[in-house]
C-alpha cells in the first residue's frame, strides 16, 4: 500500500525536526503505542496495539532511522510483528519551510506491506483503518508542535 | 421432482435397489449424537496448536521460543530443526511431491506452520503460540503463476537440485496435437477463449484434525482423524515414520464435510504424532476456521486457454486446450501417479469431436498447496466449465440455439461404448433425451419468447445449458494407482447364524448415506432386510483395505465389491439351501430372499434359514460360516451425465445475478436409494452455485489469503440458494454389476457452467463474450457499466 501526503505545520522546521527526530516525543503520536524503548541515536523499539475490523494484535515495531539529513530529510524503516502478523514500512519525509515565516511544509510518503492474519482477515478494511490512523498521527503532532 | 419410474425387486420392507429407504445414520445426526472428532477427548490429553507465518515467502532467521516454554502449561515447541534430526521435516505428498512438515530455512506461503505448541489446554496452547518469537526475512513473493514461469523468475523450489532451477513442475497432454491443428487449420469458424477457474476452498463445517495416541508400552500409535482415506494414511504413516503398520491404527469417526479437502495429508497431523511419540500422551489438534481456509489445500486455480473448431452450420470439429495449473509451493493434490492433471481430459465432453488436444503444465507459486479434488472427479470441474463455456460461445458466434448447437454435436446413444479423441472409453449414455427433458421442464421454447421480449425491454434475462459428462469411479489398476497403490475397492460381508449381517467398506463416508446404500446392496443380493444389516467403515483394524471416499469412487467401486461379495455368499447358500432341500445346487432358482426348487416353489429355504445351516447344518466337506470378501478391481470408469438449465435475471442497478430457475436432469444409471440421490444433487448444486457467484480464494501481491473467514468468504446459505428442479433418466452402467455410475459430484460439475451461460446469455447482445466465475455483483455491475447499461 502506498500512502502520501502535506502537512502543513505552524512550527519552525528546526523544532519539527527535534520533535521529529525524538523518539518518545513523535512515538507518543502513534496510535496504539504503549511504550517506546530507545536502542540508540537512530533506532528504536516500540510495542503498539492495532486494531483492525473486530481483530486486534500487539505489535512489535523495530523503527531506524536512516538517510538523515537535517533539517530537511529523512527515511524511516519499520518492522514490527505480532503473532500471525507482520508490518514492514519504508516512510520518507522532506520538510521545508512554509510560506508564512515559522511554519513548515511536511512532505511525506509511506510504503506499508501488512502480511499474515491482519491482511488476511482485515483486508477491506485495512486501506481505511490506515489512512485514518496516519491522519490522527498527524494531528497529534501538528497539535503537540503548535502547542 | 420429475420422476422415470426406479425399478425395485424387493420389498420396501427388505429395501434393496431403488428404495428411498431413509437413512440409518441420520437418527444419531438429528439428536446430536454423531461422534465428531472434536467430540472425542482421552485421558491424559495435551493439546496442540501451531505458530504460523504471517509471510508468503521468507527466510527464518531465527525461532525463540524461550518466552512460550515459560507459560505454565506450555511443554514443548516443536520447530522444523527440531524434525530435521529424525528426517521428519519434510514428508512425500500423494502426487510424488514432496512437502514440509515444518520448515527448517524458508516458509513458502502465508499462513504456513513453522512451530507446533504442545501444552496441557487448547487454550494455553494458543497463548503459546503467540509468545513464540520467528525472525523472518521477507523474500519476494510469486502470486502470479504465469510470472513464475518467464525466464529469470526466481526459483521457489530449489531442494529440486540444479537441473530443475525454475518453477514447472510437469507438462502433460492428451491427444494428438498435429491433427487438433490441422483440423483447427480447415475449420470454418475458430472460437478461442481465456478461462480462468479461480482457487475456491471446500470449507467443510468441521474442519481438519486429530488426536493422536502413542502406546509407549505396546508400541502402538492410534491416530483418530478426518481422513477420507483411512488406509492410505495408515500406509503414508508407515512409510514417513517408520512405526510398523501393524502398530498403526488408523480410526475416523463421523466427518463433518469431507468433499476432497480431507484426502490430503497435512503437516498437522504427522505434528501430533510426533508430540504423541514425544510425551508419551494422546495430542490433540483441531484446526480453527482460519487455519482451515489459509493453510489447508484448495481446489481448481486452472488458467485455461481453449480453441474450438466448427463447421459454419455448426459441427464441431477440433478442441485445443492449454492450461497452466498453480500448485502453489508443492503439488499435493491426490492425482493418481499417471494423471498429474487428473481427468481433465475428458474436456471434449459431451460432444463427438473428430480431434482434440489437451495439454497443461503444473506450477509452483506462493501459495498453499492446491489441487484438491473439491467434489470433483480429479479435475473434472474444469474440463466441464471449459467445455460448456466454448460450446456456448460458438453457438451465439455462429447465432444457433445452443440447445440446437449440443442436440447436433452430441455424441448419439448407438455410439457408445465410445471411445473419445482422449483416450477415454464412456461406457453408455443417451444426452439427447436428457437435454430434451431438461427443456420441457424448463419450458425452454417459452423462456426465449419470453427473453426476447424481455430484452426488447431492455432487461437483462439468459438462459444457460450445461450438458455434462462426468468420469468417475477411479479406477482400473492397469492404469490408477496413489503412489502406487492401485485403486481396486473392497467390501467384507459376514453373515451371522440369526440372520443378521456385517460388512465392512474400504471406503469412508462423510455423509453420503453409504450405511444405508451399501445396507440396499447387500438386501437387493441377498434378500436380508436393510435393517438387518450394519456397515462399518474407517477402521483400519477392521476394515479391508481400500482407497477411500473421493471422485464419486464409492458405488462404482467399493459398491460393486459389496454386490460382488453378496453374490459370492449367495453361491455358497446355492449349495447351503441344496444340502437343506436334498437337492442338485442346479435345480433350485433364487428369488425374495430364498433359494426355491424349479417347479416346486414351495420348496424353499430362505436366506435367514440358510445362514443358520451355514453354522449349524452344514455338509460334509464345507467350510462352516457364511462370509465373503471382495476387492473389486472395476475395467473402465463410469460415466454419469446430466442436462442441466439455469434461467438467470441480471438486475441493471446492483449487478447482482439473481438465479430464477433451476432444472436438473441427471443420470447416474441404476439408482440405489431415490431420496439419497436426490439429496447428493441438491447439496451438489448448491456446491456448484456457490462458486459461480460468491467463491474465490483470491491473493494480494503479497501472497496474503484475502478470504481468512466467512465474513470474507461467502458461502450460499438456505436465503440465497434457489429452490432445485430435478428430474432424472436411467441409463445403466454396462460393466458395473449392479448398473450403477456414482452421483456425488455430477452436480458440482455440471452447475457453475449453466449459470456461467446463462449470465453471459443475457449479456452477449452486449458485446460480452465470457466472465470468469465468481460472477459477483461487482464484476456484473462493471461491465454493465461499461456497456452503458448499468443503472
Amino acid at each position: 500500500m502506498h500512502f502520501e501526503g502535506t502537512v502543513a505545520i505552524a512550527a519552525s522546521r528546526q523544532k519539527t525536526w527535534a520533535f521529529l527526530m525524538d523518539p518518545t516525543q513523535v512515538g507518543s503520536c502513534g496510535p496504539g503505542v504503549e511504550s517506546i524503548e530507545v536502542v540508540d541515536e537512530t533506532h528504536f523499539r516500540a510495542r503498539a496495539k492495532v486494531g483492525i475490523g473486530f481483530i486486534s494484535a500487539r505489535f512489535v515495531m523495530q523503527m531506524e532511522m536512516a538517510e538523515l539529513d537535517a533539517p530537511s530529510h529523512a527515511t524511516i524503516l519499520a518492522h514490527g510483528q505480532a503473532p500471525g502478523s507482520a508490518v514492514d514500512a519504508t516512510a520518507h519525509m522532506a520538510l521545508r519551510d512554509g510560506d508564512a515565516p515559522g511554519t513548515t511544509v511536511m512532505d511525506w510518503s509511506a510504503d506499508v506491506n501488512i502480511s499474515g492474519t491482519l491482511a488476511s482477515v482485515g483486508a477491506r478494511l485495512i486501506q481505511g483503518t490506515a489512512e485514518k490512523m496516519i491522519g490522527q498521527t498527524f494531528a497529534c503532532i501538528r497539535t503537540k508542535l503548535e502547542a | 421432482m420429475t420422476d422415470v419410474q426406479v425399478r425395485t425387486t424387493t420389498t420396501l420392507e427388505v429395501g434393496g435397489m431403488g428404495h428411498s429407504v431413509k437413512r440409518k445414520e441420520d437418527p444419531r445426526f438429528i439428536r446430536g449424537k454423531g461422534e465428531y472428532i472434536d467430540d472425542l477427548n482421552l485421558p491424559g490429553q495435551l493439546w496442540m496448536d501451531i505458530v504460523r507465518s504471517p509471510y508468503a515467502h521468507a527466510k527464518i532467521l531465527g525461532i525463540d521460543a524461550s518466552e512460550a516454554l515459560k507459560i505454565p502449561g506450555v511443554l514443548a515447541v516443536v520447530t522444523g530443526a527440531d524434525l530435521e534430526k529424525a528426517g521428519l521435516h519434510w514428508m512425500p505428498t500423494l502426487a510424488g511431491d514432496k512437502q514440509m512438515v515444518l520448515p527448517t530455512h524458508t516458509v513458502m506461503y502465508q499462513a504456513q506452520e513453522v512451530a507446533a505448541v504442545v501444552a496441557t489446554d487448547r487454550y494455553i496452547a494458543a497463548d503459546g503460540v503467540a509468545a513464540v518469537l520467528v525472525d523472518y526475512e521477507p523474500l519476494p513473493v510469486i502470486v502470479d503463476p504465469k510470472k513464475a514461469l518467464e525466464p529469470g523468475a526466481q526459483v521457489l523450489r530449489p531442494d529440486r537440485g540444479p537441473e530443475k532451477a525454475n518453477n514447472h513442475i510437469w507438462h502433460w497432454e492428451s491427444g494428438d496435437r498435429a491433427a487438433a491443428d490441422a483440423a483447427l487449420a480447415k475449420a470454418d469458424v475458430r472460437v478461442a477463449e481465456d478461462i480462468y477457474i479461480p482457487r475456491i476452498h471446500v470449507a467443510s463445517i468441521e474442519t481438519c484434525g486429530c488426536i493422536a495416541d502413542w502406546d509407549a508400552v505396546n508400541g502402538h500409535l492410534t491416530l483418530h482423524m478426518t481422513s477420507q482415506a483411512p488406509h492410505a494414511i495408515r500406509t503414508v504413516l508407515a512409510l514417513v515414520s517408520g512405526l510398523p503398520e501393524h502398530k498403526i491404527r488408523v480410526k475416523t469417526h463421523d466427518i463433518g464435510g469431507g468433499f476432497g479437502g480431507k484426502v490430503p495429508v497435512y503437516p498437522g497431523y504427522v505434528l501430533a504424532v510426533v508430540a504423541s511419540l514425544t510425551t508419551g500422551k494422546p495430542v490433540k489438534w483441531i484446526e480453527d476456521r482460519s487455519e482451515n481456509l489459509q493453510a489447508d489445500s484448495f481446489a481448481r486455480d486452472y488458467h485455461i486457454h481453449a480453441e474450438l473448431g466448427a463447421t459454419k452450420e455448426g459441427r464441431i470439429t477440433s478442441l485445443k486446450v492449454k492450461t497452466i495449473a498453480d500448485h502453489g509451493y508443492t503439488d499435493a493434490a491426490a492425482d493418481p501417479s499417471k494423471f498429474p492433471a487428473g481427468l481433465f481430459n475428458v474436456i471434449t465432453g459431451s460432444y463427438d469431436f473428430p480431434d482434440a488436444f489437451v495439454e497443461v503444465d503444473g506450477v509452483y507459486t506462493n501459495k498453499p498447496p492446491g489441487g484438491v479434488a473439491y467434489r470433483c472427479s480429479f479435475r473434472v470441474t474444469e474440463a466441464v466449465h471449459a467445455i460448456e463455456r466454448m460450446v456456448d460461445i460458438l453457438a451465439h458466434e455462429i447465432g444457433k440455439d445452443p440447445a440446437q448447437l449440443r442436440m447436433e454435436n452430441f455424441i448419439q446413444p448407438e455410439q457408445f461404448p465410445y471411445k473419445t479423441p482422449t483416450g477415454w472409453e464412456y461406457d453408455s449414455g443417451n444426452y439427447p433425451v436428457a437435454l430434451r427433458k431438461a427443456m420441457d421442464m424448463i419450458g425452454y421454447e417459452d423462456l426465449r419468447r419470453e427473453q426476447a421480449e424481455k430484452r426488447a425491454r431492455g432487461e437483462l434475462m439468459g438462459i444457460g445449458i450445461s450438458s455434462f459428462t462426468e468420469i468417475v469411479g477411479a479406477g482400473p489398476s492397469h492404469t490408477f494407482d496413489i503412489l502406487g497403490i492401485k485403486m481396486f475397492d473392497s467390501c467384507e460381508i459376514r453373515v451371522h447364524p440369526t440372520g443378521k449381517v456385517m460388512a465392512r467398506i474400504g471406503v469412508q463416508t462423510q455423509g453420503q448415506g453409504h450405511e444405508t446404500t451399501f445396507a440396499q446392496i447387500i438386501a437387493e443380493e441377498l434378500g436380508f432386510p436393510v435393517a438387518d444389516i450394519a456397515i462399518e467403515y474407517g477402521d483400519t483394524d477392521t476394515a479391508p483395505y481400500g482407497l477411500g471416499t473421493y471422485a464419486s469412487r464409492s458405488t462404482p467401486v467399493a459398491g460393486a465389491a459389496t454386490a460382488i461379495a453378496a453374490r459370492k455368499i449367495r453361491d455358497k447358500a446355492r449349495l447351503l439351501a441344496a444340502h437343506l432341500l436334498e437337492a442338485n445346487p442346479d435345480d433350485l432358482e433364487w428369488g425374495s430372499g430364498a433359494f426355491s426348487v424349479k417347479g416346486s416353489p414351495d420348496k424353499k429355504k430362505t436366506i435367514q434359514e440358510i445362514a443358520f445351516a451355514a453354522y449349524t447344518n452344514h455338509p460334509q466337506g464345507m467350510e462352516a460360516g457364511l462370509e465373503a470378501v471382495d476387492y473389486y478391481d472395476p475395467p473402465n470408469l463410469t460415466f454419469p451425465f446430466g442436462s442441466y438449465i439455469c434461467v438467470v435475471d441480471i438486475d441493471r442497478g446492483t449487478g447482482q445475478v439473481k438465479v430464477r430457475r433451476f432444472v436438473a436432469v441427471d443420470d447416474c444409471g441404476n439408482i440405489i436409494n431415490p431420496m439419497i440421490v436426490d439429496g447428493q444433487i441438491h447439496g451438489g448444486l448448491t456446491m456448484g452455485f456457490a462458486p459461480a457467484l460468491y467463491e474465490e480464494i483470491a491473493y494480494d501481491e503479497l501472497g496474503n489469503n484475502l478470504n481468512g473467514t466467512f465474513m470474507d468468504y461467502l458461502l450460499p446459505t438456505a436465503v440465497e440458494t434457489p429452490a432445485w428442479e430435478t428430474g432424472k433418466t436411467i441409463t445403466p452402467s454396462p460393466h458395473h454389476p449392479i448398473g450403477a455410475k456414482g452421483v456425488g459430484e455430477s452436480a458440482t460439475v455440471g452447475a457453475p457452467p449453466a449459470i456461467a451461460n446463462a449470465v453471459v446469455d443475457a449479456l452477449w447482445h452486449l458485446g460480452v463474450r465470457n466472465i470468469d466465475i465468481p460472477m459477483t455483483p461487482q464484476k456484473v455491475w462493471r461491465i454493465l457499466n461499461e456497456k452503458g447499461v448499468a443503472l
